[in-house]
């Protein structure tokens, strides 16, 4: 008799595990979107989420600005010498911003690759386990908000939509490693240098710019920004800065290490970047040569 | 209204892992450390010990299908692990004696045997690509300091808590 239960046992073990396969294998496949069940169920707990998380931020913030009483002296000083710098960093800017309308003007350009409008977000939840780094915002598809948009705070890239909901919306932050999460990316040397952001270096936490090429001479604290080339991302968001060069593991190419701009930690407040330039015959000539650029 | 108190207590525990890493200090979030806070599977180890084995898994496989679709988007990973520790705990349980110290200790354990699991499986699906030893130092280790923290101070409410359910139960 005990025999059979373990057989019992035994078969139920091998069951599961091949629900388990099967399961984990529906879930990586690309997706266009969840099934109703997943997003009814993700769309329910993001309200509980929200009404939780949002007074939680709250007391949290307060005690944090306390902390910063503290060294209000300090950073005042420092901030006053930058308003100075600002004044006439905002001239320059109104008058290159201008100059830069006028010529346009003359060539008769409407439209832009940088072109984008935001959509303001909150988020309301952050993915406890931390291999797959994802946020949940309270703006969804019925707020525009569609997959593969690129996510930006104020300060640069921080990841793209990886799902959405009618109410809420996951964002894959770009520390996580997945190897369909590229960017095609800029590094601004004096000669323009492209490559592609592939991977995370979890340990020192950067992110890896590949594909250059191995006699460009690059510096530190260079800027690499996106291209928005892969018709995905809008051209011209800041990523991050070189930290480091090393050859890469052929020698032919060489990889930058780079510091993300964006704080990847502190992302209550984000914006959804929606790219105003979206032709038809540029969106169908990309799925034709590059769509597996930028993350599909 | 009392019986919704053990679901509603496992909701909180399911926010309050997303509220922890939310509201971590920075200076710890960006260390080379990574925390992860398991208080889900600490409740419902607790759960297998104190109230029963039965309910213990079913709030294992409920739990771990909202995790995972919630999450991680990858169904599946905590739907089978939960359920399978707890299961792997109730044998345990029926050989050992509930005492509040053994269960602790062993709740760190199942938590121990959740993380490398995971991190086996997210290794096989190329998730990640951290070796083992770096994972032991810079994931493994603050990982089950920090829920042995969360066990110390859980650990009687917990007890408290399952073992009237348990009363109610029999009612």
């Amino acid at each position: 008799m005990p025999q059979f239960f373990f057989n019992k046992r035994l078969i139920m073990l091998l069951v599961s595990i091949i629900v388990l396969v099967a399961l984990i294998g529906f879930s990586l496949r690309e997706r266009e979107e969840l099934t109703w069940p997943e997003q009814f169920v993700k769309d329910s707990t993001s309200w509980v989420q929200s009404v939780v998380s949002r007074p939680a931020n709250y007391i949290a913030g307060l005690i944090e600005n306390l902390q910063d009483l503290q060294n209000t002296y300090q950073e005042n000083k420092e901030l006053k010498k930058r308003v100075d710098d600002m004044a006439r960093l905002e001239a320059k800017v109104y008058s290159l911003e201008k100059e830069n309308e006028e010529l346009q003007e003359i060539l008769d350009k409407k439209e832009s690759l940088a072109d984008y409008e935001p959509i303001q977000a909150v988020r309301i939840a952050r993915s406890p386990e931390r291999w797959n780094e994802l946020i949940i915002i309270n703006k969804g598809a019925s707020n525009g908000v569609e997959k593969n948009m690129a996510v930006i705070t104020a300060k640069g890239l921080i990841g793209k939509v990886k799902s959405t909901t009618p109410f809420s919306a996951t964002v894959q932050l770009i520390s996580s490693i997945d190897p369909t999460n590229r960017i095609s990316a800029i590094l601004q040397a004096e000669k323009p240098l492209y490559g592609t952001i592939e991977g995370y270096d979890k340990k020192k936490e950067l992110l890896l710019l590949k594909g250059l090429p191995y006699d460009a001479e690059i510096e530190k604290g260079q800027n690499v920004v996106t291209t928005g080339m892969g018709g995905i991302f809008p051209k011209d968001l800041p990523i991050g800065k070189v930290v480091k060069v090393v050859p890469d593991q052929f020698g032919l190419n060489q990889t930058a290490y780079i510091k993300p701009e964006a704080n990847l930690y502190d992302l209550e407040h984000v914006m959804v970047v929606k790219k105003s330039m979206v032709s038809v015959d540029l969106e169908e000539s990309l799925e034709d040569s590059e769509g597996e650029e930028e993350g599909n | 209204m009392i019986r919704f108190l053990l679901p509603a207590l496992f909701a909180l525990l399911f926010i309050l892992e997303s509220l922890f890493v939310e509201l971590l200090p920075a200076e710890l979030f960006n260390s080379d450390r990574i925390l992860v806070p398991h208080f889900l599977m600490a409740g419902i180890l607790f759960l297998t010990a104190y109230l029963s084995p039965k309910h213990g898994i079913l709030y294992g496989i409920i739990f771990g299908l909202l995790f995972d679709v919630i999450y991680t988007e990858i169904i599946g990973i905590y739907l089978f692990m939960f359920p399978f520790i707890a299961y792997l705990f109730a044998n345990m349980m029926r050989i050992l004696q509930t005492n509040i110290l053994i269960v602790s200790i062993l709740s760190i354990l199942g938590i121990a045997l959740l993380e490398v699991g995971v991190y086996e499986l997210m290794l096989l699906i190329k998730i990640t690509d951290l070796d083992f030893s770096t994972y032991v130092k810079i994931r493994l280790v603050p990982t089950l300091i920090l829920n042995l923290a969360f066990i110390i101070l859980a650990a009687y409410p917990f007890k408290k808590q399952f073992e009237n359910a348990a009363d109610r139960l029999k009612d």
